[in-house]
């Protein structure tokens, strides 16, 4: 894992990529840290790492989106998924990589409410808890981009990818918040057990357990409609709000640091860490 | 060493290699020689764990190749069909880096100077990879899977792209290798192949069509298909009159000669039978002067077409054989490049 951890901090220093990622990073926390805190005249630094994670769904692509898929394309994944390692150290000492490059940008970001600090008191816990969900969110967004390039052989697919991703995470609230009928809700149900016969049948190739799965899936949630349709109620708002990574955040800025948050980042990026390795590992299944 | 039971794989309903069976011994050099799409690459993806078999089984060493992958791979070193090297580093920096993928970490420094000087890198040590030419590239692709001092050395086409010179040297490291490791390598090129290894397994479509020593190749050989291409100075008919009156000669075509003023003959005498001589002296005595006169080469096409059309197919079959089989010399250079 430390092997493939040092390689791609050299590799991000070697090309462009890590520059332009601490560079970009820090013009977006100079610019918003202008405008919200030394314009205004405001110590409320949470506000500008609030306004930086807009951004996300360009500063994360850049981290992620040549990891796997620029192996897969100079067949240098050859070398490392035949060699002694195994595919989770792999896939850990890559996101690990891509995670210390994001924390030495903000490491260095530490510094502009140190400069605030001789004018005046600052709110100390939510810059804390700022930061703290920040360094979070930035995890389980780099997650995302790590499963996502690992899906293809292109950079470009991958950042273009992970850029609608995180895209549609940040708005998940605002999906989340449309109330729907319960009748929607079992379309959405039904869809969703479709599409999980539909990888079965992908990953297993076993036509037959797969449309079994998927019809008696869609049997039991039928008869649960016909019985209770309440059940259905809002489940399309539960499911969202679970992939709603961003909102979480806002926890953070208040200067709150609840352990069951701090779990769902850690868990939603082991989430997608393991999904990675996951995805590797399928070339290997029967 | 390697044992390979039943392997298959599908790639949707195309079937890219069809019940392989076979093993290799320690110390053994092995070749795998086959068309294009016979399934080679598939084969040696499988045994390094690159990919899974539809069915069937891979042990290296006696370890599992799905089942203790880690423990499997550290007994292989591969060299894919791209080397896969990454440009943004220098030679010594990427060798380090396999070394570390590896976990060699006694005597690192002496083993990646041995691994060089192997294949003769030791003077590019310091350049990117990327400036290499694709001969240094496939080269320092082999360092990498020295690397370790792997049991199994694992080699997919090595040769390709090399220009005649880098190809005798690149058998020259393979013969060396096969002193301390087991090696396995493919081709496309029969003299590639029965120049350095031991034996040989000939994969089409999928399936070994035949396997067999270079030796063993070499002795069909010397019967030939009895098939020899003439080329001679004179006038057609004459020609062809006085070889009617050779009675060992059982089929004639004649068409004019590349050369003016002479004619090329194809002439057989059927299977295992040496028509040279009959062919010689029936010239001599109507003096006509024999500008050429060579034994038809079989391509490999010929062979697989006639390996899968005989009955003899399985292990040990009897090869029809190309006519210029390189026999395995004994070291170092030497080998008739004009083959290449």
């Amino acid at each position: 894992m430390l092997a493939i951890y040092k390689k791609e901090m050299r590799t991000y220093f070697t090309h462009m990529m890590g520059y332009v990622f601490l560079a970009f990073f820090l013009l977006l926390v100079g610019i918003w840290f202008t405008l919200l805190n030394v314009r205004s005249a405001d110590g409320n630094f949470h506000h500008v790492l609030s306004n930086v994670t807009i951004f996300f769904f360009i500063l994360i692509p850049i981290l992620t989106m040549r990891l796997f898929s620029e192996e897969a394309r100079q067949k240098t994944d050859q070398l490392l998924f035949t060699s002694p390692l195994s595919v989770g150290a792999i896939v850990l000492g890559k996101f690990l990589a891509a995670f210390s490059l994001f924390l030495i940008g903000v490491g260095i970001t530490v510094i502009f409410p140190l400069l605030l600090r001789g004018y005046g008191e600052l709110p100390v816990s939510q810059i804390t808890g700022a930061f703290v969900g920040f360094v979070l969110l930035g995890a389980a967004c780099i997650a995302v981009g790590v499963f996502i390039s690992v899906l293809t052989d292109n950079q470009i697919i991958a950042a273009v990818v992970t850029m609608g991703a995180i895209f549609v995470m940040f708005l998940m609230d605002a999906f989340a918040a449309r109330h729907t009928s319960t009748f929607v809700s079992l379309v959405f149900v039904l869809l969703v057990i479709a599409a999980v016969a539909a990888v079965w049948y992908n990953a297993t190739r076993k036509a037959v357990i797969a449309i079994a799965v998927g019809v008696i899936g869609l049997i039991i949630a039928s008869g649960l409609y016909l019985l209770n349709n309440l059940i259905f109620d809002g489940i399309i708002t539960r499911v969202l709000l679970w992939f709603s990574v961003f909102a979480r955040f806002n926890v953070f800025t208040r200067g709150v640091l609840r352990f069951s948050d701090v779990i769902y980042y850690l868990s939603f990026s082991a989430l997608f860490i393991y999904l990675t390795v996951n995805v590797i590992e399928k070339r290997r299944w029967r | 060493m390697i044992e390979v039971k039943n392997l298959t794989k599908k790639y949707g309903i195309r079937t890219a290699i069809d019940d392989l069976n076979f093993s290799i011994k320690a110390g053994e050099i092995v070749g795998f020689l086959g068309p294009n799409g016979a399934g080679k690459t598939t084969t040696m993806n499988i045994m390094t764990g690159f990919i899974a078999a539809t069915s069937g089984d891979v042990t290296i060493n006696g370890l599992d190749i799905l089942a203790e992958p880690e423990r499997a791979k550290a007994n292989i070193g591969y060299l894919p069909d791209t080397p896969p090297v990454y440009g943004d580093m220098r030679v010594c920096e990427y060798l380090n880096f396999v070394a570390d993928i590896k976990g060699v970490r006694k005597g690192r420094k002496e083993m990646l100077e041995y691994v060089m000087k192997q294949v003769s890198i030791s003077d590019i040590s310091r350049r990117l990879i990327k400036n290499l030419s694709r001969g240094y590239r496939q080269r320092v692709g082999l360092a990498q899977a020295m690397v370790g001092n792997p049991k199994v050395i694992i080699m997919d086409e090595p040769t390709i792209g090399l220009d005649p010179k880098q190809i005798i040297e690149m058998r020259d490291v393979v013969k060396r290798l096969g002193k301390k490791h087991t090696v396995i390598l493919s081709s496309h090129i029969m003299q590639e192949v029965s120049a350095v290894c031991d034996r040989v397994l000939i994969i089409n479509r999928g399936k070994i069509v035949a396997t067999g020593t270079p030796e063993g190749l070499s002795e069909g050989l010397q019967k030939g298909s009895g098939q020899m291409q003439v080329r001679v100075k004179g006038e057609r008919e004459q020609i062809l009159s006085a070889l009617r009156e050779v009675s060992i000669i059982k089929e004639t075509s004649a068409e004019k000669g590349k050369e003016s003023g002479t004619i090329d003959l194809l002439l057989n005498g059927g299977e295992g039978v040496d028509i040279r001589e009959a062919i010689f002296r029936c010239m001599a005595r109507n003096n006509f002067p024999i500008l050429m006169m060579k034994p038809t080469e079989l391509t490999l096409e010929e062979i697989f077409l006639s390996l899968t059309e005989s009955d003899r197919l399985g292990i040990n079959a009897t090869l029809p054989q190309p006519a210029e089989i390189a026999k395995p010399e004994n070291e170092g250079g030497g080998e008739d490049v004009s083959n290449l």
